[in-house]
């Protein structure tokens, strides 16, 4: 590596230190998203962000890991332990080859959200996470100039993983491994957090950041006292990752977290989506509760009962097919999602309104401190 | 917020450049600074008084209502013309919904799948705005194979800005005209290799204002020269139509972007000029062909200096194309970038170097007379 480009991957990772920061126990819940937001974290490849967040964890908390790259704070003692669970993946890519011509190619560890995902890529910039460091890069795209009629039915609105060519500047393999880069090193899209009106923020997998941050401060919150029992605050790797076998999909952090922490109650942290319909959930109209079936439970209303108590606004989400509550299928009643509304879910812009994830701290803070856990 | 953020760019330049009086920024380091000013075809207003701020003192620079800025120093044949345009894609807003969106109005000359769910800056009278395109209606929606899903154009494009009230969007300065823009950022791929929006043609506008800076315009005898910095390439080389008004070169030398086909998803059959292989000479695209006698003349000039210079034909029209019907030779002269109209415009920097080299030494060698060759040989 020449000294040059050990200069330009410096300068790099000094710009996502800085977009990063640190966050302590006093930092607010806006600066913390802020802090995670740009760690990048794809299944399998989470430990920059498993890091990032147990580095801004109090210090002498109980850690345990799951092996798979999740870890669980444990909170308190006794009794039916609830536990409180954030995915710490998001969807993204892995570098699956390299090109002749120095360009990289790519998969992805799991199977996209939604048929559109991938041509998400075409002619964006990417960050490659290689061992020395965070790697610029652009995904390769048609100059409009030279595109056919045919080429733009075709290549353009077919993109697919196959047409995929990441760009690091490099004219050979040699010159791109020279660069640091390794097979399985995770590329995402690039962090770039867009702050707009009314307290809504955009970025790229947005949504699972925020849930992470929202965990990582109702650890805080709940060491001032007043818990009851043992809490157990899990954030899972591979949690997009499917179980393989038969029957509805289930996700393999999820489960793994339920057979180490052997939870009573559940709640599991995850982005939902809120395009602002007629009838479905909306953006800032508070944190949407959510559980297998459409039925109420006596879980679910303690949930509620804790939102109305401090009029923390709560919407109603229909009955959740989540593969991270199919783990939780036998104690249904015990299990709830509590997600995140996140607008244009899965795409390079997920827009979450701020006050929607404060609502969710404050909800699950007053849900644990008030004896709900038990 | 605008005219701060201008203001920011042009304290950088005055900065470098009075740092070390002999020490005048490079193209590439004014490309930098440059290619992040706002400066939508139409509305060129802040790069254009940057360019016209940036250049060296004692010259008679010249703006018009346009916003083309250009200056003229020297005297006698040939009249050579050096120019490049300082517009960039984008869009402006068409109409502000009821639901508090912008519309976006104009093609916008990009592929418009690029830009589902990404961040734009909308540039109003109160500052700049940031918004992000909303993706396709139904972008989630499983279709049954075989179906085509429906056609995505720039014309559906609405821009989400976090209010949900058209009155809460006029109230952020949003209205019809105003100008929007990807929300640019330089992505530095290796050592002296960037990918920007806008590369096309803020390159050629601070290869440019690099020579501008290292010439003693003094001292040039035997030729005149324009330097131009022209407005409106991008939706009809309506800036240059507007100068070929006012000037008449015996030569012209449009600075522009060569549409390389050294990337992974172009045919090579055409248009494959190595990047970092040096500047290149246009010699044929979609609004000119250039005779080879005088292409023969610049390659000339290029290898006494011992400027790496290419020399090949592609797509796209150039701003030197408007004067040939006036008398001028156009000698297209460029910088080989991969994914032109992209928000990944790539450059190398010793392109932009062997490009303002070049230029250089057209200002000095260039040989005397009108465009009429002295004999035609088999070879021209």
């Amino acid at each position: 590596m020449s000294y040059a480009d050990k200069a330009l991957r410096m300068s790099a990772f000094a710009v996502l230190l800085s977009l990063a920061g640190g966050f302590g126990l006093s930092a607010d819940l806006g600066s913390l998203i802020k802090s995670v937001f740009p760690v990048p974290s794809t299944t399998g490849n989470e430990r920059l962000l498993a890091l990032k967040i147990r580095e801004g964890l109090p210090e002498g908390v109980t850690i345990e890991e799951d092996g798979l790259g999740g870890f669980a704070v444990l909170v308190g003692r006794g009794g039916p332990r609830t536990m409180i669970l954030a995915p710490l993946d998001g969807y993204g890519y892995f570098v699956s080859g390299f090109d002749v011509e120095g360009y990289l190619r790519l998969d992805r560890p799991v199977p996209p959200p939604h048929a559109r995902f991938d041509a998400y890529l075409m002619g964006q910039p990417v960050v490659i996470s290689t061992a020395a460091g965070p790697l610029s890069a652009v995904v390769s795209q048609p100059s409009l100039h030279l595109l056919t009629q045919e080429r733009r039915r075709t290549l353009v609105e077919g993109f697919s993983l196959d047409d995929a060519y990441v760009d690091i500047g490099a004219r050979s393999e040699k010159e791109a491994r020279a660069r640091g880069v390794e097979m399985l090193d995770a590329v995402t899209f690039m962090p770039d957090l867009t702050e707009l009106a009314g307290r809504r923020w955009a970025g790229t997998s947005l949504g699972s950041k925020t849930c992470c941050a929202v965990l990582a401060a109702l650890v805080e919150a709940s060491r001032r006292g007043g818990l009851r029992g043992e809490t157990v605050f899990v954030w899972a790797a591979q949690t997009k990752f499917p179980v393989r076998g038969r029957g509805p999909r289930v996700s393999l952090g999820a489960l793994r977290a339920k057979n180490k922490w052997l939870p009573g109650r559940t709640i599991i942290l995850e982005p939902a989506g809120a395009e602002g319909g007629a009838e479905g959930p909306a953006l800032g109209s508070g944190p949407i509760l959510c559980q297998a079936k459409d039925a109420g439970t006596p879980f679910r209303e303690e949930i509620e009962r804790a939102a109305a108590a401090r009029r923390i606004p709560l919407q109603a989400g229909p009955a959740s097919g989540s593969p991270l509550l199919t783990p939780f299928a036998g104690q249904a009643a015990e299990t709830a999602v509590a997600a995140v509304p996140v607008e244009f879910l899965d795409t390079p812009s997920e827009i979450i309104h701020l006050g929607d994830a404060e609502a969710l701290l404050e909800l699950l803070t007053v849900f644990l401190l008030s004896g709900g856990g038990r | 917020m605008k005219r701060a953020m201008t203001w920011t760019i042009l304290l950088m330049l005055c900065l470098a450049a009075g740092g070390a009086a002999a020490e005048k920024p490079a193209a590439w380091d004014i490309l930098r600074k440059i290619v992040l000013v706002p400066g939508v075809s139409g509305h060129e207003g802040p790069v254009s008084d940057l360019i016209r701020k940036s250049l060296p003192p004692g010259l008679r620079v010249q703006q018009d209502d346009m916003h083309n800025v250009w200056f003229t120093a020297g005297s006698g044949k040939p009249h050579i013309l050096f120019v490049a345009h300082m517009d960039e894609l984008g869009w402006t807003v068409g109409a502000v919904t009821a639901e508090g969106r912008a519309k976006l109005k104009g093609s916008g000359g990009v592929l418009p799948q690029t830009c589902e769910g990404r961040p734009v800056i909308i540039y109003t009278a109160r500052g700049p705005v940031p918004g992000v395109v909303a993706p396709r209606p139904g972008y989630d929606l499983r279709r049954p194979s075989g179906e085509t899903p429906p056609a995505y154009t720039a014309e559906d494009f609405e821009v989400v800005l976090g209010v949900s009230t058209e009155a809460e969007a006029r109230s952020l300065g949003v209205t019809e005209g105003v100008p929007v823009t990807i929300k640019k950022t330089i992505v530095d791929l290796a050592p002296g290799i960037m990918a920007a929006r806008a590369v096309d043609d803020r390159a050629g506008c601070a290869a440019l204002l690099d020579v501008a800076a290292r010439i003693d315009w003094g001292k040039l005898e035997g030729r005149t020269v324009t330097f131009a910095w022209d407005v409106q390439e991008e939706t009809g080389l309506f800036g240059a139509s507007a100068l070929a008004g006012v000037l008449k070169p015996d030569y012209v030398f449009a600075v522009d972007t060569f549409v390389s086909t050294d990337s992974p998803l172009e045919s090579k059959r055409f248009g494959d000029m190595i990047i970092g292989g040096g500047a290149v000479l246009r010699a044929v695209d979609s609004s000119n062909v250039t005779p080879r006698y005088d292409l023969r003349r610049v390659g000339e000039i290029a290898r006494k200096r011992g400027i790496p210079v290419q020399a090949g034909n592609s797509r796209g029209g150039n701003d030197g194309s408007v004067f040939v019907v006036g008398g001028a030779v156009d000698i297209p002269l460029a910088w080989p970038g991969a994914y032109a109209h992209s928000f990944i415009e790539k450059i190398d920097r010793r392109d932009l170097r062997a490009l303002s080299d070049l230029i250089a030494a057209l200002v000095a060698d260039w040989p005397p007379g009108g465009p009429l060759r002295p004999a035609l040989s088999a070879r021209d």
